[in-house]
């Protein structure tokens, strides 16, 4: 580049003599002084060139930037350090009532000390009570009423009217377990005040009763008739409070993931298919729209709060079984063992998930009922100890299960042409769905029989019409909503860890929305819970985990889609860093310059200042 | 090799950065920590399988992916836990002598694109996108069920790709690639979000080992036809097609198979000590550091057949009585009279042994059927030439250190040019 400067720089050599010869005394060297004010045009305009850079820098960085909506990544985390320190927690009231007992007479208890045992009784039966979706977490509130005939007493605070008043009947007719369920909603049902509140009434029989009957009724409350000691009357009292109703009668304490069969977007769909495993002998139909209207509807209506399900069924022909069967003479029938069961579903030839109306993440239950063809009927289960299962089905879990259903005869026409049409008779098909019952309890990870034996004796169960009772449902809607709450939890951690790992990806609106919706439901469902509401709770964890869970899948999270900062460096730099360079530079150089000259004209001022 | 030189820009575009003080704090964590799934049992099997290849003289490779459907179908994981993603242009390709047949023997006796094929992602659905949604379950609402990817914390998956690769990518449809980094996230994704307990992957193609190594979330373990640095070679030329049909590597994957039923134990460790290199003509190389369980105890059917984990159902739930339906007391529900049968016959086990032809003509390799294609990315003539002046590791830093010598360079030039 060539040097230029204001100040003329090649005047004609004679002219610089005279001008030297003039200039003498006042300028004797041009290269270190100057007469005139070094011009700044020039450094101006460089100067403006590198601050228009400079300010547009800023519109550049915004205008590439890009939309993230903001999420509030605080708020996840407090919630699930929150869930983590402080499991959720139902309050739950227990209520014993001892009618026909005298504990102050034989041991000197009052009932704050009966209480007492009873709670020391149920911490030691349920030793992980901090657990999530427990009632009270770890201190129950145990209320008494002991009615001795002759005196009653009942501790402080204890709702129960004291002497029992629930009509006479009680020992001398004979009741019917539901009967006598339905009279004990009536009695306590005022007592409960609509609340969740579990009783045990124990009634104190003669000796000559005969055994003990304990009985776990639908509604929220037991009752244990005959000769009890009043030692076991309490232990009895606690089992029935802390494995019963706490747990749902499951030796298995954990919340085991596979027994949440429900989509992430809070649907189950109920797939029931009839398998004719060889139409040619016979064909068997089902009457499914009755079913659906008496059987099933009573179950998805109780069920309501923790999935929304829907039905659909099917009936499929030519569906063989996969696994082989062998005769038995003894049973009389062909015998297929529990350890072929994993091979019993033919997955090439039943085509069973044909469902429309399921989108993509709910979960489909597949009851599956089949009809073994003439040659291998009567088809049976055989169990491991060489007994014939009674239901012949099985389940697999979050697939759905399998009943072996065998005609009433096996023999086939072997001489009409046309195939041989047959329906399920009524009764039949009510056997069949109480075993389809049973399963779809197993599944949702509850007994699928009546009975619960415990420490201190068995407990018959009593069922009820809408297939689930109403402490099961509890039971259930306290799991799911600790499960639903858990993977709503760590979702929302794995979103946020995701977004903040991909700096440069786009997070739209509803992404945002559906994140803080979530975060709301959550909080719901957990003043929900801490009041006691069981139904609302489930309902909100359901919609905070489907909210998250759309949000944690939303399609335009994709980290193929996005560039890294370091891409997007790479895009501009080749634009702007040889230019940037250049003009720093010459800004820097005009300014050096100026400075010289400036300083040369100041130098010839301070001299002029001296000559003068 | 595009995917040397881009990782090269970025680490020099990083080393630039830190130069120019352009930036503070680039936030880059990508510290996912894993949910513990110990607590869960293995409940369903998944297959994911991808042919990445299309055109004819990649016919092998939708014959592997084909070869392997079958066997996976066998074994028993039923088609809707199966997405098949498939070029699917060779069946009714103009130059197949054998219209909607496609084979993988040159004795042509299991014809692979028989009936019940379900193809889910068909032509030029096979796309890098896709495959990442399918794994990581980020579809449009309207995709089907059948599309999807629909597994949970108590599934195994497979994992199955093939296609021309190279180091540390694979090439989708000579458009895209998927590059290891790629793959490692959409696992680490899948992981983070409990859709696997244990994730196979199996890739047959050049230099398929590096296609791992960025991998690593647990539970996951990986086998691949050759190292870095190797190619995969197809098995044989069928005259009658006139292109190569089946990958060695597949090919002595499926005689494995080939004997094996439904019922079977065979083990893992036995699948992966089957793999002869004279015979593969390359190393088959597995990964098993993020994979907890011992191979000797796991059998191939865990994750290539599907073992339903099953509870028998002790009673019925006898109280959902409702009197407006039948009024059956009964308490028998199965125990009517049987009219004793005289038909006792076992139902034979008629498998189709479907690659029993496999095994012939072993030693019958071509030249033509090379994996040529792999030595044709463009880059791959470079680094072997410069493997011949310096190690194949110290190409990537002699380059970076190239670029970052280049900035001085450039501001000295500046300087000069004033």
């Amino acid at each position: 580049m060539e040097e230029i400067s204001n100040f003329p720089l090649n005047p004609e050599p004679a002219e610089e003599e005279t001008l030297q010869s003039q200039m003498q005394e006042s300028t004797p060297d041009r290269k270190s002084m100057r007469t005139t004010k070094p011009g700044i045009k020039r450094l101006i305009l460089s100067l403006t060139v590198l601050f228009s850079f400079i300010i547009g820098f800023p519109f550049l960085w915004k205008s590439i930037e890009i939309y993230r909506a903001p999420l509030p990544f605080d708020r996840i985390e407090s919630f699930s350090s929150q869930l983590e320190s402080d499991p959720l927690h139902f309050p739950c009231r227990f209520q014993a009532i001892f009618v026909g007992f005298d504990f102050s007479a034989s041991r000197g208890l009052g009932p704050n000390d009966v209480a007492a045992a009873i709670t020391h009784k149920m911490s030691q039966l349920n030793p992980n009570s901090l657990r999530c979706g427990n009632c009270g977490g770890g201190d129950y509130d145990v209320s008494v009423v002991i009615d001795s005939g002759s005196s009653c007493a009942q501790t402080e605070g204890s709702e129960a009217r004291c002497p029992l008043k629930c009509g006479e009947v009680v020992f001398g007719g004979k009741l019917s377990d539901e009967d006598f369920d339905e009279m004990l909603k009536r009695c306590l049902g005022n007592v409960d005040g609509g609340g969740k509140g579990y009783s045990v009434v124990v009634f104190n029989g003669d000796k000559e009763e005969g055994e003990v009957r304990a009985v776990v009724g639908k509604y929220r409350h037991a009752w244990v008739l005959g000769h009890v000691s009043e030692d076991e009357a309490v232990s009895r009292t606690a089992e029935i409070f802390a494995r019963v109703f706490m747990n749902g009668g499951n030796e298995g304490n954990s919340i085991r993931s596979e027994f949440m069969p429900v989509g992430a977007d809070g649907r189950i769909v109920l797939s029931f298919s009839l398998l004719n495993a060889e139409p040619q002998d016979w064909i068997y139909d089902w009457s499914f729209h009755e079913i659906d209207k008496t059987l099933l509807q009573p179950v998805i209506q109780a069920l309501q709060p923790i999935a929304n399900i829907t039905v659909e069924s099917q009936v499929l022909y030519y569906t063989p079984k996969s696994s082989f069967s062998y005769w038995d003479d003894i049973h009389g029938s062909h015998i297929f063992s529990t350890k072929d069961l994993p091979f019993f579903l033919n997955s090439n030839e039943w085509h069973l998930d044909t469902s429309v109306a399921a989108g993509g993440r709910s979960k489909v239950l597949q009851l599956v009922v089949y009809i073994p063809s003439a040659k291998e009927c009567p088809l049976q289960l055989e169990l491991p100890n060489g007994d014939l299962s009674k239901t012949n089905g099985f389940i697999s879990p979050m697939w759905g299960g399998v009943v072996v259903w065998n005609p009433e005869s096996c023999v086939k026409d072997l001489e009409s042409k046309d195939p041989d049409r047959r329906v399920i008779s009524p009764q039949n098909l009510q056997k069949l769905f109480e075993v389809l019952m049973g399963q779809l309890r197993q599944l949702l990870g509850l007994k699928s029989d009546n009975l619960y034996v415990g420490q201190s004796g068995a407990y018959i169960l009593l069922g009820s019409e809408r297939g689930f009772t109403e402490w099961e449902l509890d039971v259930l809607s306290g799991k799911h909503v600790c499960f639903n709450l858990h993977s709503c939890a760590t979702t929302l951690g794995s979103l946020s860890r995701l977004v903040q790992s991909l700096p440069r990806m786009i997070i739209i609106d509803e992404i945002g929305k559906q994140v803080k919706f979530s975060l709301e439901a959550a909080k719901f469902a957990q003043s929900y819970a801490s009041t006691g509401i069981y139904n609302a709770s489930a309902v909100s964890s359901r919609q905070a985990r489907s909210l998250v869970e759309n949000a944690f899948f939303h399609p335009s999270i994709m980290s193929i889609s996005y560039y890294s900062f370091e891409h997007c460096f790479a895009i501009y730099s080749p634009f702007f860093l040889p230019v940037t360079m250049h003009v720093i530079l010459a800004a820097l150089r005009e300014w050096k310059r100026y400075k010289q000259e400036n300083r040369k004209y100041l130098a010839w001022k301070a001299k002029e200042r001296i000559v003068s | 090799m595009e995917f040397c030189f881009l990782r090269i820009l970025k680490l020099t575009m990083k080393v630039l950065v830190m130069l120019l003080l352009f930036l503070g704090n680039i936030k880059n964590s990508t510290a996912y920590f894993s949910s513990s799934s110990e607590a869960t049992m293995h409940t369903n099997n998944w297959a994911v399988l991808v042919c990445t290849s299309r055109f004819w003289f990649n016919y092998r490779h939708m014959a592997n992916t084909l070869s392997l459907y079958r066997t996976v179908k066998r074994l028993g994981i039923p088609d809707e836990r199966i997405i098949l993603m498939l070029a699917d242009d060779m069946a009714c390709n103009a130059r197949n002598k054998y219209p909607a047949q496609v084979f993988n023997n040159e004795n042509h006796r299991l014809n692979l694109y028989g009936d019940n094929v379900e193809v889910d992602y068909r032509g030029y659905e096979v796309t890098v996108e896709n495959f990442l949604r399918v794994l990581t379950g980020r579809h449009e609402t309207a995709v089907p069920r059948s599309k999807r990817l629909l597994s949970d914390e108590g599934s195994h998956i497979l994992l199955y790709m093939t296609g021309h690769g190279g180091d540390e990518f694979l090439k989708f449809q000579d458009s895209e690639e998927l590059q290891s980094h790629d793959l490692a996230d959409a696992v680490k994704q899948m992981k983070e979000k409990g859709r696997f307990k244990e994730l196979l992957i199996m890739v047959d193609t050049c230099q398929a080992s590096t296609l791992f190594s960025q991998l690593q979330s647990p539970g996951v373990l990986a086998i691949g036809s050759s190292m870095k640095g190797e190619n995969s070679y197809s098995h044989h030329l069928d005259s009658d097609v006139g292109v190569s049909v089946v990958d060695r590597f597949t090919f002595y994957t499926l005689a494995f198979f080939e004997r094996l039923n439904i019922y079977d134990n065979a083990s893992l460790s036995s699948l992966f000590n089957s793999y002869n290199p004279n015979l593969l003509m390359s190393t088959a190389y597995y990964r098993r550091d993020l994979y907890q369980r011992h191979l000797e105890e796991v059998p191939v059917t865990n994750f290539f057949g599907s073992v339903m984990e099953t509870i028998h159902t002790d009673s019925a739930y006898t109280s959902l009585t409702n009197k407006n339906f039948g009024g059956a007391k009964t308490k028998t529900f199965l125990g009517q009279s049987f009219s004793s049968s005289d038909i006792n016959s076992v139902r034979n086990s008629d498998d189709e042994d479907q690659f029993n032809n496999l095994t012939a003509e072993e030693d019958q390799h071509d030249e033509a059927g090379q994996c040529i294609f792999c030595a044709m990315d463009s880059g791959h003539l470079w680094s072997f030439i410069l493997g011949n002046v310096i190690t194949h590791e110290s190409v990537d830093f002699f380059v970076c250190y190239g670029l970052v010598l280049m900035l001085p360079l450039l501001v000295f030039s500046t300087w000069l040019s004033l």
